[in-house]
C-alpha cells in the first residue's frame, strides 16, 4: 500500500494511489519507537521505586504487573525499529479528509496545540465561553477558514450555547467568566 | 421462557414516552456524529456522560446505546456518498457502494445499507436477547483465572490483529496498559507513576484516552493533511420510496443474512471487533457472486455493499454480549459505556441479570425501538444528513476541538485534565502519523487494570502458584482459541492485503454531476 512518507507525484495522483516509496530516512519514526522504548524502561526502572507495603497480604505485589509492562513496552519497541531499519515503514492512517498525496503540514499542527494550550489559561481566567470563542476561532483559522471574524462569532456562540446546555441545563459547573457572571441565568 | 416475559416487561418500560424520547434522541445523535468523519461513537458517549449525573440510569443507558447503534448506521453514508474512503469499520462498504454511488446508484446503495443495517441489527438483537441470559449463568461460574485468560485474549487479538504489523500494535497496548498502570493501586494503596501529582493519584480517565486518541489526535492527524478545497459529495437523485428494483431485493437479502452470521459471533469474541467481521463478509460475497454480479465486484455490487453493512451493525450488536454479560469491553465505545454504568455504581458482569434485570431487559428493548428509528430517520432523511456531511472541514474540526476540550474539562473541572488531553492527543497523532493503531491502546488503559485485579485474585487463591491460570478447562479453552485466532487473523490481514492489491483502482475519471461546496 502507501508508504510512511509521501512524496508528492508531479502530477497530482488521483483518490490516494499508491505513491512511490520516499528516499528519506525514517528518523520520526525511529524517534517514536525510540521513545516508546524508553517509556518501557522508564516503566520497568520505575517500578522498582514502587513501595511494597511490609507484610502485604497478596502474593503477588504491585510492583509484577508494572514490570510486564515494562518489558512488552520495551520488547515491542525494540521490535519496531527492526522493522523500520529492514524497510517495513508504517502506513499512515486514510482518512475521508486526508490528502495521501500531503506532505505533513508541521505548522498547522503547531497552531492548533497552540489554540488548544489557551484553554490552560482561559477558561478559569476568561470563562468557558470566551474559551470557547478563542480555541474554535484560532482553530478555524488555522485550517483554513476564509473568514476569521465568522470562526470567532461562531466559536462564540458556541461557547454560549454549550454553557447553557452543560452549565445550566445539566448542572455542570462550567466557569462563565467576568464577562457574564452578572447575566442570572448564568450564575447557577 | 423466562427472557421473553422478562423482554416484554422491558419493552413496557422502555416504550414509556420519556424513554422514547432518549431513544429518540440517541439515534439522531449517533447519526449525525457517525455521519461526520473526525467523531466517532466513542467520543461522542464520552462527551455526554456528564448526562449521567441529571438522567437515571435507564434513561442514560437508553442514550448511550441509540448513539453506539446510530454511529454504525451513519458511517455507510459517509462511506458512500463521500468520494473519499471512510473509517475503518465501514471502509470495505466504500468499495462498492462509493462506486455504485458513482454510477448512479447511490440511493440503491444507500437503501441496502440501512435495510440491512435494519435486518443485521434486529436479528443480532434477536441472538442477544436469547444468548446472554445463559452466558451470565455460565459466567457466574467463572474464577478470576478465567477472567484473566479473557482479559488476556482481548490483549492479544487486539493488539495483534489491528493495525499494520503485530509489533506495532503490541506498542499501542503496551502504552495503553502504562497509562492504565497511573494512579493509585487498589489493593495496597500504593501511589504508581504519579510524580506526586495528586490530580494523577486517581488515575487517567478513560475518558481522557478515548477523547484524546480519537477527537484530538484525529483532529491532529487530519490537519497535518487536511484535503483542500471542497467536499465533493456524490448527489443522490430519486425519491427514496422506489430506491431499490425488485433486482436489488433479491440480490440483497441473502448477503443481509450472511453478513449477519458473520458479523455476530465474531463481535461477541474479542477479537478486534467490526473491522474483521466487515472484510470477512465482502470476501464471502466476491467468492460467492456468480455471473453478472460477478463481474460487478470491483465496480459496484450491491452484494458488497449489503453483506458487509449487516456483518459490521451484526458485530455491533455482538460486542453488547461480553459486554453485559462478563463486563469486558472489546470497543472502546463499549469501554466508555462500562464507565457510565460504574458512574452509578453498577458493575456490568454475570450479576446484571440478576441485580439489575429491569434496567438490562429496558436497555435490550431500546435496542429493537432504537433500530426502527434508525430506519426511519436514515431513509427518508438522507437530505440532511448530506446537509451534515458537507459541513465546512475548518468549523466541523475547530468545534471538535471545542467539544473535546469540554469533555475534560467536565470531568473535574480542573485544566489539568485538559493538559493531559493534549499530551493523549498528541500521541494519537502521532500513532496515526507513523501507522500505529491507536485502539490497543484505550483497551489496554481500560482492560489493564482489570487484568492486575484479576492476576492478583488469581494469585492470591493459588499463593503464588502460577499454574493456577490454566487449572479449568475454561482458561484453557480461551488460551487454545487464541493461539487458533491469531494464527487465523494473521492469515486473514495476508489475504485482505492481497484482495487490496487486486483491487482495481477507483474511478476517479471525473463525473459531472458532483455537487461541489467550499471549504
Amino acid at each position: 500500500m502507501t508508504d510512511a512518507t509521501q512524496a508528492p507525484l508531479g502530477a497530482s495522483a488521483p483518490g490516494g494511489a499508491p505513491s512511490a516509496r520516499a528516499a528519506r530516512p525514517a528518523i520520526g519514526e525511529f524517534a517514536f519507537a525510540a521513545v516508546c522504548a524508553a517509556l518501557g524502561v522508564y516503566a520497568i526502572v520505575g517500578a522498582g521505586f514502587i513501595r511494597v507495603p511490609p507484610g502485604s497480604a497478596s502474593v503477588l505485589g504491585p510492583r509484577v504487573f508494572p514490570y510486564a509492562v515494562g518489558v512488552l513496552l520495551v520488547a515491542a519497541s525494540v521490535a519496531v525499529i527492526v522493522q523500520v531499519a529492514r524497510g517495513h515503514r508504517g502506513v499512515p492512517d486514510d482518512g475521508e479528509d486526508i490528502d495521501p498525496d500531503a506532505p505533513t503540514d508541521w505548522l498547522t499542527v503547531a497552531k492548533l496545540i497552540g489554540c488548544f494550550l489557551t484553554q490552560l489559561v482561559l477558561i478559569e481566567w476568561a470563562g468557558w465561553p470566551v474559551a470557547v470563542m478563542v480555541l474554535f476561532g484560532g482553530a478555524a483559522w488555522s485550517l483554513g477558514a476564509k473568514r476569521w471574524w465568522v470562526a470567532l462569532l461562531i466559536g462564540l456562540g458556541l461557547g454560549l450555547a454549550t454553557q447553557l446546555v452543560f452549565g445550566v441545563w445539566l448542572g455542570l459547573s462550567l466557569p462563565a467568566g467576568p464577562l457574564l457572571e452578572w447575566i442570572p441565568i448564568f450564575n447557577g | 421462557m423466562d427472557s421473553l416475559n422478562a423482554l416484554l416487561e422491558g419493552f413496557a418500560t422502555a416504550l414509556a414516552p420519556q424513554y422514547l424520547l432518549y431513544a429518540l434522541f440517541g439515534v439522531f445523535i449517533g447519526t449525525a456524529v457517525g455521519v461526520l468523519p473526525g467523531i466517532g461513537p466513542a467520543m461522542t458517549v464520552a462527551l455526554l456522560l456528564p448526562l449521567t449525573y441529571s438522567l437515571d440510569p435507564t434513561g442514560a443507558l437508553i442514550v448511550f446505546a441509540g448513539i453506539y447503534y446510530g454511529g454504525m448506521y451513519g458511517g455507510s453514508t459517509t462511506s458512500i456518498l463521500l468520494n473519499t474512503p471512510g473509517e475503518s469499520s465501514s471502509i470495505v462498504t466504500a468499495l462498492e457502494g462509493n462506486r455504485m454511488a458513482k454510477a448512479g446508484r447511490g440511493a440503491a446503495a444507500l437503501a441496502t445499507a440501512a435495510i440491512g443495517s435494519f435486518v443485521a441489527g434486529t436479528a443480532a438483537t434477536l441472538a442477544l436477547t436469547f444468548l446472554a441470559p445463559g452466558i451470565a449463568k455460565l459466567a457466574v461460574q467463572l474464577g478470576p483465572a478465567d477472567y484473566f485468560a479473557l482479559i488476556v485474549v482481548a490483549f492479544l487479538t487486539v493488539g495483534a490483529l489491528l493495525g499494520s504489523s503485530v509489533p506495532r500494535g503490541l506498542v499501542s497496548l503496551g502504552l495503553g496498559l502504562l497509562l492504565g498502570l497511573v494512579g493509585t493501586e487498589v489493593l495496597s494503596g500504593q501511589q504508581r507513576y504519579t510524580f506526586g501529582i495528586a490530580s494523577l493519584a486517581d488515575g487517567i480517565d478513560v475518558v481522557l484516552i478515548a477523547v484524546g486518541l480519537f477527537a484530538l489526535g484525529e483532529t491532529l492527524y487530519v490537519a497535518s493533511r487536511l484535503r483542500h478545497g471542497s467536499v465533493r459529495v456524490i448527489p443522490v437523485t430519486r425519491g427514496w420510496r422506489n430506491w431499490m428494483t425488485r433486482r436489488d431485493w433479491r440480490r440483497s437479502w441473502r448477503p443481509w443474512l450472511r453478513g449477519t452470521a458473520i458479523g455476530f459471533p465474531i463481535g461477541t469474541i474479542p477479537a478486534g471487533g467490526a473491522d474483521v467481521a466487515t472484510f470477512l463478509s465482502y470476501a464471502t460475497e466476491r467468492k460467492l457472486a456468480r455471473g453478472n454480479a460477478r463481474a460487478e465486484f470491483g465496480r459496484g455490487a450491491i452484494e458488497g455493499v449489503a453483506g458487509p453493512e449487516a456483518a459490521n451493525n451484526a458485530a455491533a450488536a455482538g460486542v453488547l454480549v461480553p459486554l453485559l454479560t462478563l463486563g469486558l469491553p472489546t470497543t472502546a465505545t463499549a469501554a466508555i459505556i462500562i464507565s457510565a454504568f460504574q458512574s452509578y455504581g453498577i458493575r456490568p458482569g454475570p450479576m446484571l441479570f440478576e441485580n439489575q434485570s429491569g434496567l438490562v431487559w429496558a436497555l435490550i428493548a431500546s435496542l429493537y425501538i432504537g433500530n426502527v428509528m434508525l430506519l426511519v430517520l436514515n431513509l427518508p432523511l438522507v437530505g440532511m444528513w448530506v446537509k451534515v456531511l458537507r459541513i465546512p472541514r475548518p468549523y466541523l474540526y475547530a468545534g471538535i476541538l471545542a467539544f473535546a476540550g469540554l469533555g475534560a474539562y467536565a470531568l473535574h473541572f480542573n485544566v489539568f485534565d485538559t493538559l493531559v488531553l493534549l499530551v493523549i492527543g498528541l500521541v494519537g497523532f502521532l500513532m496515526r502519523r507513523y501507522g500505529y493503531p491507536v485502539a490497543p491502546m484505550v483497551v489496554g488503559g481500560i482492560l489493564g487494570p482489570m487484568a492486575e485485579e484479576q492476576l492478583r485474585k488469581a494469585m492470591a487463591i493459588s499463593q503464588g502458584d502460577l499454574s493456577y491460570l490454566v487449572h479449568s478447562p475454561f482458561a484453557i479453552i480461551a488460551y487454545s482459541t487464541l493461539a487458533v485466532i491469531v494464527v487465523l487473523g494473521v492469515w486473514l490481514k495476508r489475504r485482505k492485503a492481497r484482495l487490496e492489491a487486486t483491487a482495481p483502482d477507483p474511478i476517479t475519471a471525473s463525473l459531472p454531476a458532483w455537487e461541489e461546496v467550499d471549504r
